[in-house]
């Protein structure tokens, strides 16, 4: 913001030192984090979507999590990963991990599954798998929409998928019946449509960091994605859905607090800057 | 020792390390920066191995005969050709290969990437049935809240990319103000896009804070660990 000239005590709440915006902010989210003020979360269309998009896949087909998110975006796309995994177990669909543009995501998103599934007695292998980090950016879908256990070849602990009893009978892109892209990356999502949404009609939803998503809301109105779950809000919301609060509900009202907080600044600031160069004309006058 | 600890510790050194930069630029979050940036890269080595190259390269030309696959790493060593004046046609070739690779996915990604965008944008302006009394309210309603903004904000900003024409005359004034008027909605929404980064940004903070309160420090108080 362009500074007013200095003119009394109004300038001060433009030159808030930042360590006092830093100190204020940690107070809020501890404080929310302790004691937390919720606010109602209502599912947005965009994710109801998702979650109808995931209870439709047919039986006999598979799902496809695509974790294409490392460590730096995992407090958004960690609760994503987790909504989406609880709402497969919920509804009783088979669902394989793998990623191909970030090596992280197997291993974060493994983690993930793996208390989830032992709440809902899934098996690794029958319920669920992980096909790991595939090297090879799009070429590895460009492989996989025509031979997908050739593509894959081992999964994450190393076993040949041929050998997980879920993966009999799938054989290439016509045995998924949706993939779900959870990224914080650009340009993951259009590589998809591009080579199997668009060429093969494979339903696409996807779940992004809130930076990006603003870019791929078209992209649902186009019907290109069937669904998209926005940041944390996302994931808070398919656990509405889900009706199991999770981590996402957890940190939405330290969010909404933040917010508030900021905005307070915000307004507080260009009131400031308005009043300063309000009592300067006055005294130019 | 539960195995979990020296995990844990590591982790929270590491993250209130990095967040020293918030005081200024200091030696100990650039060592953690370092930390992070190598062990991503030996992460990355590791998974192309065991997940990767192992299985579909190592195994198939050692155990399975299929010694053709010696030839692969050959191709890639060409690279480094790039290192030699006299050698450099060498790289070229197989950096020719890998521009042609991207520029091929690109082709075939454009249509269907763009053309549904394409044909979305074209949208109703009334209706699609006759409807009557309140039906016809709520379906007017709808379309002008979602069609016809969307057709005046479309039409707006394509105009504000549209050069050709000076802002002079009475076609040029018009065109003027509508490209005004996208200027402000393209504003709009890059604020939209700035609200969505503070989000996201405040998210991995709230993310760090949890594991620090409720995994760190909950190891050793348990009330924190019961809160989370």
């Amino acid at each position: 913001m362009a500074q007013a000239p200095a003119t009394g005590s109004w300038d001060h709440l433009q030159k808030m030192p930042r360590y006092a915006i830093y100190l204020l902010l940690a107070g809020v989210v501890l404080w929310q984090l302790l004691a937390p003020i919720r606010f109602p979360i209502v599912p947005s269309s965009t994710t109801r979507d998702v979650y109808k998009a995931i209870r439709a896949v047919p039986e006999n087909k598979l799902i496809i999590i695509s974790v294409d998110w490392d460590a730096s975006t995992q407090a958004e796309t960690g609760p994503q990963t987790a909504a989406v995994i609880r709402a497969c177990f919920e509804s009783g669909k088979r669902f394989a991990l793998m990623n191909w543009s970030t090596p992280m995501g197997a291993k974060l998103a493994n983690d993930i599954a793996q208390p989830i599934a032992e709440q809902y007695h899934a098996t690794y292998g029958v319920d669920w798998c992980n096909w790991g980090f595939k090297f090879g950016g799009a070429n590895v879908l460009m492989a996989m929409v025509k031979n997908i256990p050739e593509t894959m070849g081992n999964d994450f602990r190393g076993k040949p998928v041929t050998s997980l009893p879920m993966m009999k009978g799938v054989r290439d892109i016509k045995d998924i019946g949706l993939v779900v892209e959870v990224t914080g990356l650009a340009g993951v999502t259009e590589a998809w449509i591009g080579l199997v949404q668009g060429p093969y009609q494979t339903p696409l939803t996807a779940a992004y960091t809130a930076v990006m998503a603003p870019g791929y809301y078209a992209y649902t109105d186009s019907g290109q994605l069937k669904g998209m779950l926005v940041g944390v809000k996302g994931a808070a919301e398919m656990e509405v859905l889900e009706r199991k609060p999770g981590l996402g509900s957890a940190i939405m009202s330290a969010q909404s607090w933040g917010h508030i907080l900021i905005l307070t600044l915000i307004i507080l600031g260009n009131a400031g800057y308005l009043l300063a160069r309000g009592r300067a004309r006055r005294e130019r006058a | 020792m539960n195995p979990e600890v020296p995990v844990l510790w590591a982790a929270a050194i590491a993250t209130l390390g990095v967040y020293t930069i918030l005081y200024r630029e200091n030696p100990i979050s650039r060592l953690f920066e370092h930390v992070f940036v190598g062990l991503a890269a030996g992460y990355l080595i590791l998974v192309t191995w065991t997940q990767n190259l192992e299985a579909k390269w190592w195994a198939p030309m050692v155990h399975q005969g299929r010694w053709q696959w010696i030839f692969a790493p050959v191709i890639g060593l060409l690279f480094y050709f790039i290192y030699s004046r006299r050698m450099l046609w060498m790289a070229r070739l197989v950096m020719g290969l890998v521009f042609g690779t991207a520029a091929g996915y690109t082709f075939r990604q454009f249509f269907p990437i763009n053309a549904p965008q394409i044909t979305a944008s074209f949208k109703p302006l009334r209706p699609d049935l006759p409807v009557h009394g309140r039906q016809a309210l709520d379906a007017w309603g709808y379309v002008i809240l979602h069609h016809w903004v969307f057709a005046i904000i479309l039409f707006t900003v394509l105009s504000y990319f549209f050069f050709s024409v000076p802002h002079e005359g009475r076609f040029g004034r018009a065109l003027g103000r509508s490209s005004m008027a996208g200027r402000w909605f393209l504003m709009i929404a890059f604020g939209a896009m700035f609200g969505n980064t503070v989000m996201a940004r405040l998210s991995l903070f709230i993310g760090r804070v949890q594991f620090l309160l409720f995994a760190w420090l909950g190891h050793y108080i348990p009330w924190l660990a019961s809160r989370g």
